[in-house]
């Protein structure tokens, strides 16, 4: 516990310290004021763009995740690229638990951001529990993105060419809520697409038990799977 | 303190090994040092010893135990110097070692700010490490290996890339820390950084050891037995070692001109080098 304490404090020496980086926690902040400020008023003057109101909410909270996918992502591959992960390897601690421990903070603040969005916000008024319980599969995405980009690539540049691709991947789900039914689950491939569903069926105040189960399970085997490539290669 | 019996190792993917049946042992308090030229097997050997490449065949015992057995308290017991400099740059000194001190038992733990005045880094504990030099950076290196007072030491090229000053520094470390009774395992291929500390040195080339021996033994084995005299005016005159003292040509001439230098003429280790192996050192 003290461990993770000191680590996620020098991980946000890091990220306060590097302005590319630190410009990146003001995301958050920004979808606040889109959401309550920027959406209303154009409803405002627009009535069409009521009809859109859910999606945009939808992708709001998906945003939010790529705040911490971007900066982990990015100390990640630094901390890689200038072999400071190769001391990790010769410490005693064991490497998976380490990996786990270190992003449950960004994944911890994602999900609580994520909550205060869909609690805070003019549209609807959704239901408490099950807005908790998307707000910590989505704040998953966290971790699955961050080790994926980092075990794919080598050095920034790339990780900035997966870092657009699987920003356009987990945002690609929102096309299944326009496509005709019977396409809709083709979209399951990426795992957003059942946060997607989830959030969805809670604005319709329905049950979104079936869309949760299969998103944690999704998200929990990419991130074993994830876990495990990541520790194989990260600390050599 | 560390056998290896028969170490080979292949990289994933690659067709041909890259260490070939190693043998050697280090005793307690020993510096030890593999002396070859790049791409030799050096730094993948240690990473094989320190846990990080996995999947060799062979045998190798850590204080009598093998090291498949050795869980994460294996690296309370070892310390490991890198090739490289390799720190949070954005971190200061203090900061980067206190976050991987918090990982350590702390009974053992050295004081960070006694560490950072033995490498005589104490007016820099508090600056970000992106404002260090070379040399300051790898006495960091060097600190951070050290800092859990371990039994064991692994320094890859712990002498590479500094200036004289900063690399005799290193050495005189090295040294002090086998003086307290730590075994040492470096690797260089810098003759002179070998020469100057290790107990004994093993060559390696292509991945197989060749010789195992103190630098003395070598340099006196594959050397003549003989020493040079050179004197004002004359042409050097070389006299065998053996009886020198009785020897009356060397008597009469050490007495009779303005000596200049005298030597013996033992090998240097990078002939010797040469000798074993038929391969030059600098690649
Ligand atoms: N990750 C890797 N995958 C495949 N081959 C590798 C890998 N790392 C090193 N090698 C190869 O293994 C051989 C030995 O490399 P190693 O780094 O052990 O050499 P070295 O003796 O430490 O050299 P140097 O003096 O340059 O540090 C080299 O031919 C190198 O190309
Ligand atoms: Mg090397």
């Amino acid at each position: 516990m003290k461990q993770l304490l000191k680590v996620s404090t020098a991980d946000f020496k890091l990220i306060f310290r590097d302005p590319s980086l630190r410009i990146f926690l003001f995301l958050p902040a920004l979808i606040f004021l889109v959401i309550n400020i920027f959406l209303p008023y154009l409803i405002s003057k627009f009535e069409g763009v009521n009809e859109y109101v859910s999606y945009v909410l939808i992708v709001a909270t998906i945003e939010n995740t790529q705040m911490f996918g971007f900066i982990y992502s990015m100390v990640l591959i630094e901390e890689k690229e200038t072999e400071v992960a190769r001391v990790y390897g010769v410490l005693p601690v064991s490497k998976m638990w380490f990996v786990l421990f270190r992003l449950i903070i960004p994944c911890l603040i994602t999900a609580l951001l994520t909550w205060a969005i869909l609690l805070i916000q003019p549209f609807y008024s959704l239901a408490i529990m099950p807005s908790l319980v998307f707000s910590i599969l989505s704040g998953l995405i966290v971790p699955v993105y961050v080790l994926g980009i980092t075990v794919l690539s080598r050095n920034k540049m790339q990780g900035m060419i997966w870092i657009k691709i699987f920003n356009i991947a987990v945002v690609l789900p929102i096309v299944a809520f326009f496509v005709p039914d019977s396409f809709t689950h083709v979209f399951g491939i990426l795992p957003s697409h059942w946060a997607f569903q989830g959030l969805s069926d809670i604005i319709d105040g329905g049950s979104f038990f079936v869309n949760a189960i299969i998103g944690f399970a999704y998200f929990l085997i990419l991130l074993t799977v994830a876990v495990r490539k990541f520790s194989k290669i990260h600390f050599v | 303190m560390i056998k290896v019996n028969n170490l080979s190792f292949t990289y994933p993917r690659a067709s041909s090994p890259v260490l070939q049946n190693l043998n050697f042992e280090i005793s307690e308090g020993e510096i030890f040092g593999f002396l070859g030229p790049s791409g030799a097997g050096k730094s993948t050997t240690q990473k094989i010893l320190y846990k990080i490449l996995h999947n060799f065949t062979g045998e190798i015992h850590i204080k009598d135990k093998p090291l498949g057995q050795w869980g994460k308290e294996y690296f309370e017991q070892i310390g490991v110097g890198f090739e490289l400099p390799n720190h949070y740059l954005k971190l200061t000194g203090k900061e980067n070692l206190a976050l991987f001190a918090s990982f350590y038992n702390k009974n053992r733990l050295l004081k960070v700010t006694d560490l950072f005045e033995m490498v005589g880094l104490q007016d820099s504990i508090h600056k970000k490490v992106e404002t260090y030099s070379k040399g300051m950076k790898m006495r960091l290196n060097f600190i951070r290996a050290i800092m859990n007072d371990p039994d064991i030491l692994f320094f890859d090229e712990p002498t590479a890339g500094l200036d004289p000053v900063n690399g005799h520094k290193i050495k005189e470390y090295i040294v002090n820390l086998k003086n307290q009774g730590k075994t040492i395992f470096i690797t260089t291929h810098d003759m002179t950084t070998a020469d100057e500390i290790c107990d004994r040195v093993a060559f390696i080339v292509d991945g197989k050891l060749r010789v195992t021996e103190a630098p003395s033994t070598l340099k006196f084995r594959h050397g003549e037995n003989q020493v040079k005299v050179e004197a004002k005016g004359k042409q050097p005159a070389k006299f065998p070692l053996e009886h020198l003292g009785q020897n009356a040509g060397f008597l009469e001439f050490i007495s009779t001109n303005e000596l200049l230098r005298i030597n013996t003429m033992e090998a240097t280790l990078e002939e010797v080098f040469i000798q074993v192996t038929g391969k030059a050192l600098k690649a």
